[in-house]
């Protein structure tokens, strides 16, 4: 029987972000804990502690009143990814012989009881298929017998079933179930609410690095996490300028028909956005919301019609699109100093002259320039990207993109990652963009953000398009997340 | 650990912030430069006839081969991928030149610039299988290297050629042969060849290319970031082809001058030279995973190795010893340049 496990006062830092700041939990053996929160929270680090793949740099973990022998996490705690990783050229039984070989000369042969832990998670008929044949939701089986063959007590569901069908992500939750009843710790990160109602017996709800709020029994439900999630979040009083500005009386800037997936993630969607308008696209990861978003601006296949400025087709996009990814490490140049990342996107006549020969001194210029409108908060334009906190290389890579001049910006995640100093500098900095006679469309995962930015939200549920949610018709944030939670559930069961 | 955003900077801050990337460079280049020294004084120590004009002028003579070829690589280094057959190119270069002047009779001013166009196929070779067909340029280039090797010794037969003796029954004329061999011309009283200007007009191009112009920022950035960079709609594909294409023109180009001051040509001409023009630019600062490298490093890179080459032969302590040297400063280099790296992102915390 395991032990239960206190963490008290965690903190960690990365730099100048601090993803979790005195966390306090109980991990109690038996019961499925679920943990929720927005991007950022600190759920990610606080299972990568857990699992023994960082350092925590304050607070302590214990287990059973001794310390939690954080060097024998490896063996003790197994985390179940949403992209298992394992050994795609091994067979399912070798990928649970990894790592516990011993230091036979001989290729080592299985222990018994390798096959009957297999044929209890059903792997029976795969145990000898090389692992990248084989289904996620098997591969996952795979990393759950991995664990339990080495005798592992905690087990991590990171988001795990976001890419599974129903089918397969029941099968999976009543492992994690009998996980549990066999007196493991088991717990599951996950933004779906549903599954957190149906599947746990306590949640905890995370926030800017610590618990904000834990519900169990009566009080959980999808609306009081939800509520939790947004009322935690949203802390500022919205940008009161933005409601008044009247956008349905505008022209179309980007108009799409018939709009269908090359992957099938949705099919024949048509909408449109209006010059100096903020459009918020929300849906849960495999909703196609992100894959909508990235869609527009060329980088995931699809067909369909497509105009931006009254010009249609893929040269409209590319004059007229920007698309910021949501990742910083597929937006910024990590060997570029700041000012050249903000001029990464321009060419000829921008930075280069005759013969193509850079222009320094203009180049200059126009980094410092942005750096100024952009409120970038740097020493020099000399100095290496990283160097820069997290909101302020957001900065330069949203920057960076309306650099080159595009009359539609499209962002994935506009503020991930980033403290709400910075959030607020970038909402206004989209509204300014917008103001002018352009237009933003922006895959949103938090109801505030969408609150605090958008003009208009549509919800993006099993690659279908709710009706529009125009955000001034909304009081406070709580309606909207009320509204936006209701549609993005009604999507799914149509 | 949070800087607070409107605090004043501290003098060291601002001077550690504004200087990093100049400074890394200063770094490498500063060291290469007191590398070259020592090692130099040292030769000195061993053979008081090191320092001595002749041995000068024939260091540089004999790293321009390595230091043009390493420039072209350069470019195809800088935007993240490999080219292992600019030996071989150099080698084909030579061959197929004196294939097609004295063999087809075809007049040394024109066979050039044919042969500069075969280098251009073979850039676009290189370029749109490893872009179009995406496989790995590692692959494309070991492939390509034999590929011109084999070319080379179908076109020359296996025979080497001498445009001084040309074979039985061709014939070179003297205008032609007088302008091939003033491409490398000698001259002053200790010989000193024009093939350091040659070197050193490429590096002057590679340089602005690499440094002072578009191509080059968009070199480094596609190097740093490809898929930023693809995700920003910047050209990659066709940069990387350009890449290609430089390296094997350039090339080319060495080869030519090497031929053209050598004389001779032979199948096998330049495949030794594929590591140590890796060598020469990896010294000189480039990394291999991309967005990294300067026109000045790989001629520094160059210069060391031929100053290792030429002291070592004098010094005559065996062949084993040139290539010892090659090895042990290849690494050491590098592993300098990660410690020194690692030492500052440490202190800079």
């Amino acid at each position: 029987m395991t032990q239960r496990i206190e963490i008290r006062g965690l903190r960690k830092g990365y730099g100048n972000t601090k993803a979790l700041v005195g966390l306090d939990l109980d991990l109690i053996p038996g019961e499925v804990l679920g943990i929720a929160g927005p991007n950022g929270a600190g759920k990610s680090t606080l299972v990568r502690i857990l699992a023994g793949e960082e350092r925590h740099d304050g607070g302590e973990v214990r287990i059973g009143g001794a310390a939690f022998p954080l060097a024998e996490a490896a063996r003790l705690v197994a985390v179940v990814h949403q992209e298992p990783q394992l050994f795609p050229n091994l067979t399912v039984a070798e990928n649970l012989l990894v790592g516990r070989e011993g230091a036979h000369l001989l290729r080592p042969a299985p222990p018994d009881g390798d096959r009957a832990l297999m044929t209890a998670l059903g792997l029976g008929p795969y145990v000898a298929r090389p692992l990248g044949d084989c289904t996620l939701a098997v591969q996952q089986r795979t990393e759950i017998a991995r664990a339990l063959a080495r005798d592992a007590r905690v087990f991590l569901f990171d988001e795990p079933n976001s890419a599974l069908t129903d089918e397969e992500s029941d099968e999976l939750f009543q492992e994690i179930r009998k996980l549990a009843d066999a007196g493991n710790i088991v717990i599951l990160v996950t933004h779906r609410l549903g599954d957190l109602v149906e599947h746990t017996s306590r949640v905890v709800v995370m926030r800017d690095g610590k618990v904000a709020a834990e519900l169990q029994g009566a009080a959980l439900t999808e609306e009081g996490i939800a509520q939790l999630l947004v009322l935690a979040e949203h802390r500022a009083t919205p940008d009161s300028a933005r409601g008044l500005r009247d956008t349905r009386a505008e022209a179309a800037l980007l108009q799409v028909r018939g709009w269908t997936h090359r992957g099938g993630l949705f099919a024949g969607l048509s909408f449109a956005a209006a010059r100096g308008e903020i459009l918020a696209l929300m849906g849960v990861e495999g909703s196609g919301a992100r894959e909508l978003l990235r869609s527009l601006g060329g980088v995931e296949a699809s067909q369909g019609e497509i105009s931006v400025m009254g010009e249609s087709g893929a040269g409209a996009v590319r004059r007229y699109t920007a698309y910021v990814p949501a990742t910083r490490q597929l937006s910024l140049y990590s060997n570029l100093s700041v000012g050249n990342n903000l001029l990464a996107r321009l060419g000829k006549p921008d930075i280069a002259g005759f013969g193509y020969a850079l222009r320094p001194r203009r180049m200059r210029a126009l980094a410092e320039d942005a750096v100024r409108r952009f409120y970038v908060k740097t020493r020099t334009l000399g100095q290496g990207i990283r160097s820069l906190s997290g909101g302020n290389q957001q900065k330069v890579a949203i920057a960076q993109a309306l650099a080159s001049r595009p009359r539609l910006l499209l962002l994935e995640e506009p503020t991930r990652g980033v403290d709400i100093g910075a959030r607020r500098e970038i909402y206004r900095l989209l509204s300014d963009f917008a103001a002018d006679g352009n237009a933003v469309v922006m895959y949103c995962t938090e109801v505030p953000e969408m609150f605090e930015a958008a003009d208009r939200v549509v919800v993006v549920s099993d690659g279908r398009l709710s009706s529009s949610l125009s955000v001034a018709a909304f009081p406070h944030v709580e309606a909207l997340a009320t509204e936006v939670t209701r549609l993005e559930r009604h999507g799914r069961q149509t | 650990m949070s800087i607070p955003d409107n605090a004043p900077p501290t003098r060291a801050a601002r001077f550690s912030a504004a200087g990093r990337a100049t400074f890394d460079l200063t770094l490498r280049l500063g060291g290469l430069a007191v590398a070259i020294v020592v090692v130099g004084f040292v030769f000195q120590v061993f053979n008081d006839a090191f320092l001595n004009t002749d041995v000068i002028i024939s260091v540089l003579r004999s790293m321009s081969s390595v230091a043009i070829m390493g420039l072209g690589l350069t470019l195809v280094i800088v935007i993240g991928e490999i080219d292992l057959s600019v030996g071989a190119m150099y080698g084909l270069a030579a061959n197929s030149l004196a294939v097609i002047w004295i063999q087809g009779g075809v007049p040394v001013q024109l066979a050039i610039p044919l042969v500069l166009l075969i280098a251009v196929g073979v850039g676009i070779f290189n370029g749109v299988l490893t872009t179009a067909l995406r496989i790995p340029s590692f692959i494309v280039t070991l492939g390509s290297y034999n590929l011109l090797y084999g070319l080379s010794l179908y076109v020359t037969h296996a025979s080497t050629f001498n445009p001084n003796y040309p074979p039985e029954g061709y014939s070179v004329a003297d205008s032609q042969l007088a302008f091939f061999v003033n491409l490398t011309k000698q001259f002053g009283a200790h010989q000193f060849s024009v093939e350091v200007f040659w070197m050193l007009a490429l590096a002057l191009v590679v340089g602005f290319l690499l440094h002072r112009s578009l191509f080059g920022f968009r070199l480094v950035a596609i190097g740093g970031n490809p898929l930023a960079a693809q995700l920003a709609r910047l050209p990659v594909r066709r940069y990387k082809i350009l890449a290609f294409i430089l390296s094997a023109v350039i090339a080319a180009i060495a080869g030519i001058l090497d031929f053209s001051f050598i004389q001779t040509s032979q199948p096998d001409l330049g495949l030794s030279q594929t590591f140590p023009v890796f060598a020469a630019v990896i010294i000189g600062g480039a990394s291999l995973s991309g967005g990294k490298g300067t026109a000045i490093g790989t001629l520094g890179g160059a210069l060391l190795l031929a100053e290792l080459q030429i002291g070592l032969a004098l010094l005559s302590p065996g062949p084993h010893a040139q290539q010892i040297f090659l090895g042990a400063v290849t690494i050491g280099a590098v592993a300098l340049d990660l410690g020194l790296t690692r030492l500052r992102a440490r202190r800079a915390g």
